[in-house]
């Protein structure tokens, strides 16, 4: 199955091993309980968690460029039913964040970033969303010190990295 | 008397500005129970769990442990209202406090705007508050309304739980808290298949056919267990569940609809606050709950 055009990047297989939880990878021995557990996989067998992890385990990197990583539910099913407590779910992310790069990105995840990266939230907040706080009697919640994270995260680079990202899968995710 | 205990409110950003009958139900709930929110203007999005990490995780741990630094200030529990907030704060605190490597990273920035993050401060959801801090007990003196007669499906959603070494929920497949809370308001907690099935929306930014066939799953799941109303925590599947319940419907049967109920507004409506959550059901609610008062019955309207 991965015998052929199979791209294999150390690198990247290094790199998670380095993140936290990546090492749990190495835990897996392929049983597949994961992908039973998987509510996505019951409705698209091409979402198939245990394979993603083999890609992993080989350091196939093409992972990180498959749209299907970001149909991931994030729900956790897998991690509670797989007898090595592989994390499979922060594994995932791990793939998503490879593929920024490659602009497997949702263009709504991005959008969701530039926010919290410029206004510290991930909605902007209107005029009549203070005043029907205002009329609830709930008390204001001022603004969030975005400066802070400009600051915080200069060594990562994320704000330029964010900007400069495009998605390829455009406005809505169809396709 | 008993004396009222604080925490530190961490806010996000769905429930204070889209959905603030949230944040007014259970702030008034907890009112009753002498439990006072503080909030901090320090404290910025968590971020978000569903995609922020995807884009940047280790941006995601800074930012989180920034927000924490900002919690460790005090001596106060630190509570979020939202299942988002509290999963990335909760999951964030525990790496801090397991992995060496990260929160010395993680640390080395945060000191460039003087904050310091140990992950010691203690965080928690509002299950943690009701069930394990205040207790059924006082909760069960201010109930002056039971909801008797009532069948309620609990939704905990996935983020409130998993993974439990972070959360520190009773259970990662079978956790009780919230059916006791629906058996203290005099309410019949409904049993249904696959109860900790996700509500489908973290998917919704990818693939939304997939994400509204998933909540379609669930909701069928709950109807077949014959449930009146559904009572959840988490703003993103009340988004999902309630708000968008109509095109997840296209999905079973079109014509089919539950009423959902956020845990503040069962509260409150346990507690005699019939006028506090009926006032915002017409803008917060896009399946009535009227139909819920009625089976109640007596004098409400």
């Amino acid at each position: 199955m991965t015998a052929s055009g199979i791209s294999s990047d150390l690198e990247f297989r290094n790199w998670v091993l380095q993140q936290p939880e990546g090492k749990t990878l190495l835990r897996c021995y392929q049983c597949g309980r994961c992908t039973a557990a998987c509510p996505i996989a019951a409705i698209d067998e091409a979402f198939n968690p245990r394979l993603f992890l083999e890609k992993l385990i080989l350091a196939d990197e093409s992972l990180a460029q498959e749209q299907l990583v970001w149909t991931c539910l994030t729900c956790e099913q897998c991690e509670v039913r797989c007898p090595e407590h592989v994390k499979i779910p922060e594994i995932l992310v791990l793939a998503k964040v490879r593929g920024l790069t490659f602009g497997n990105t949702p263009q709504t995840a991005l959008d969701r970033a530039k926010a919290i990266l410029s206004e510290g939230r991930t909605i902007l907040v209107s005029e009549p969303m203070l005043k029907t706080r205002d009329k609830m009697g709930l008390p204001q919640l001022g603004n969030p010190p975005v400066d802070q994270l400009g600051k915080i995260l200069k060594e990562l680079g994320t704000v330029e990295q964010v900007e400069s990202a495009e998605s390829i899968y455009g406005g809505d995710g169809d396709e | 008397m008993s004396k009222s205990i604080e925490y530190t409110y961490f806010p996000g950003c769905t429930i204070p500005f889209r959905l603030p009958h949230f944040e007014l139900t259970m702030r008034e709930v907890l009112r009753r129970l002498d439990v006072e929110l503080v909030t901090d203007e320090g404290h910025t999005c968590c971020p978000e769990p569903t995609t922020f990490p995807g884009v940047d995780v280790e941006a995601w741990f800074t930012i989180g442990a920034r927000n924490l630094a900002v919690s460790e200030s005090s001596s106060r529990d630190t509570m979020a209202l939202c299942s988002g907030c509290f999963h990335t704060l909760s999951i964030v605190k525990h790496t801090l406090q397991s992995d060496e490597d990260i929160r010395e990273r993680v640390n080395k920035r945060l000191k460039k705007v003087g904050l310091q993050a140990t992950g010691k401060v203690s965080v928690k959801n509002i299950l943690h508050v009701l069930h394990e801090d205040v207790g059924l007990k006082r909760i069960a003196k201010e109930i002056t309304r039971p909801l008797k007669g009532l069948s309620i499906a609990t939704h905990y959603g996935c983020h409130l739980v998993r993974p439990v070494e972070a959360t520190n929920m009773d259970d990662a497949e079978n956790p009780r808290w919230l059916e006791d809370l629906i058996t203290v308001v005099g309410a019949e907690p409904v049993e249904y298949e696959d109860k900790m099935a996700c509500c489908g929306a973290p998917i919704g930014p990818s693939d939304e056919p997939k994400s509204f066939k998933i909540t379609a799953q669930k909701l069928q799941k709950i109807r077949d267990a014959g449930a009146d109303a559904i009572v959840l925590i988490c703003p993103t599947c009340y988004t999902q569940l309630e708000m968008q319940q109509r095109k997840a419907v296209e999905y079973l049967d079109p014509d089919f609809s539950m009423p959902v109920l956020y845990l503040g507004e069962m509260l409150a409506l346990a507690m005699g606050l019939t006028d506090l959550v009926m006032t915002n059901s017409k803008r917060y609610h896009r399946v009535k709950i009227q139909p819920l008062l009625e089976k109640l019955g007596g004098d409400q309207e």
